[in-house]
């Protein structure tokens, strides 16, 4: 069977190959670390949440199977952790989450804004990503998880679903709900009738 | 009020419905006008979505260092522990240990059921030997030394 390329790390890596572990870190920080910010829109809080979801994905690597996708088994590490965290109380969203913070913020993170600032578009890449965060901490923390890995990583539904241990059907009914509170709340704010930092 | 198709609108949008399911959510969408408008502000958003996602974030080589810093401080799993006492430097030596161990309990172990004649207790020796005599003793309830003198002396004293 041929395994790909992050398969045969993860493989390594449970046998103790700190090497193949630095090499996945540097491949899939940004992923986790931009799922972890959209969870807790909090930049440092985002990083804290990264690092402790590699240091769990380590400990964790004698039960990976290459049968699954790293990323899928990466996300379903990455999903624990935070959901474990939110519960615990040790984060709370950022209700004034304004997207991508300012570099000065983004402790060991660099954090550029979004490129996409066009002019001929009604809402600017800065109040997009605010009404994204402001929509974000409304949602539920599955319905954000959820929403997170189809619209930022790309992730297809049955990966999602193996991620959040649910069932596709499920997936489907958190991402649809999802979308739609962040397209209503775009189409609002596009309307002028919800300034784009304001609290829910 | 919604139809009950609007909940596979983002579904449909993101290409993940079945072909089946797709055509039924195609023929609504023909004759619903809600359901439309929702369909194309579902299709707009994740469209701009796709600018947010040009945030992103990148470690730090300090990041990196912390993170493997703190896999140094993990105390070892079992599985760990284990590839550890498996080393051939660790398990060679062992083996020997255990091997002269194993060998000194079986030479222990025959040798150790009966003790050569010499090594038994002198008193405990005499005693065997003289054993239907102590039996005899004990039967007559003797137990002084003056007693057990004259018992055996009694072929002295022109006893029958």
């Amino acid at each position: 069977m041929d395994l790909d390329p992050d398969t045969q790390a993860m493989l390594k890596v449970a046998a103790g190959d700190k090497q193949a572990f630095a090499w996945l870190f540097d491949r899939h920080h940004a992923s986790v670390a931009r799922f972890a910010f959209r969870f807790v829109g909090d930049p440092a809080r985002a990083e804290e949440l990264t690092q402790d979801i590699f240091v769990k994905l380590y400990r964790h690597a004698g039960a990976y199977k290459p049968t699954a996708k790293f990323k899928t088994f990466l996300f379903r590490v990455a999903t624990n952790h935070c959901l474990n965290e939110m519960r615990r109380g040790e984060y709370r969203v950022a209700r004034l989450a304004t997207g991508a913070p300012d570099a000065e913020d983004a402790g060991g993170l660099e954090m550029p804004g979004p490129e996409g600032d066009r002019p001929d578009q009604a809402l600017s890449g800065r109040e997009l990503e605010a009404a994204v965060g402001l929509a974000l901490g409304d949602l539920s923390e599955r319905e954000r998880a959820a929403f997170t890995m189809c619209r930022f990583e790309g992730m297809a539904y049955r990966d999602i679903a193996e991620a959040l241990e649910a069932s596709e059907a499920a997936v489907k009914s958190l991402i649809h709900r999802a979308t739609l509170a962040v397209a209503r709340r775009l189409e609002a704010l596009q309307a002028g009738t919800v300034p784009a930092r304001s609290r829910a | 009020m919604s139809c009950a198709e609007e909940e596979d609108l983002t579904a449909y949008v993101d290409g993940e419905l079945a072909p089946p399911h797709r055509a039924r959510v195609e023929a609504h969408l023909g004759t619903c006008a809600a359901c439309q408008r929702t369909e194309r502000l579902l299709r707009v958003t994740v469209a701009r979505m796709a600018e947010v996602s040009a945030f992103t974030p990148s470690p730090s080589p300090s990041t990196r260092r912390e993170v493997l810093a703190r896999l140094d401080a993990l105390p070892p799993t079992w599985r760990e522990r284990l590839a550890a006492l498996l080393r051939p430097g660790v398990l060679v030596p062992s083996l020997g240990v255990a091997a002269a161990a194993v060998l000194a309990v079986l030479v222990v172990g025959r040798g150790g059921g009966e003790p050569a004649l010499e090594e038994w207790d002198p008193g405990a020796l005499e005693v065997a030997t003289n054993l239907e005599l102590v039996e005899d003793y004990e039967v007559l309830g003797l137990d002084s030394s003056d007693d057990l003198e004259v018992v055996e002396n009694l072929h002295e004293l022109g006893m029958p």
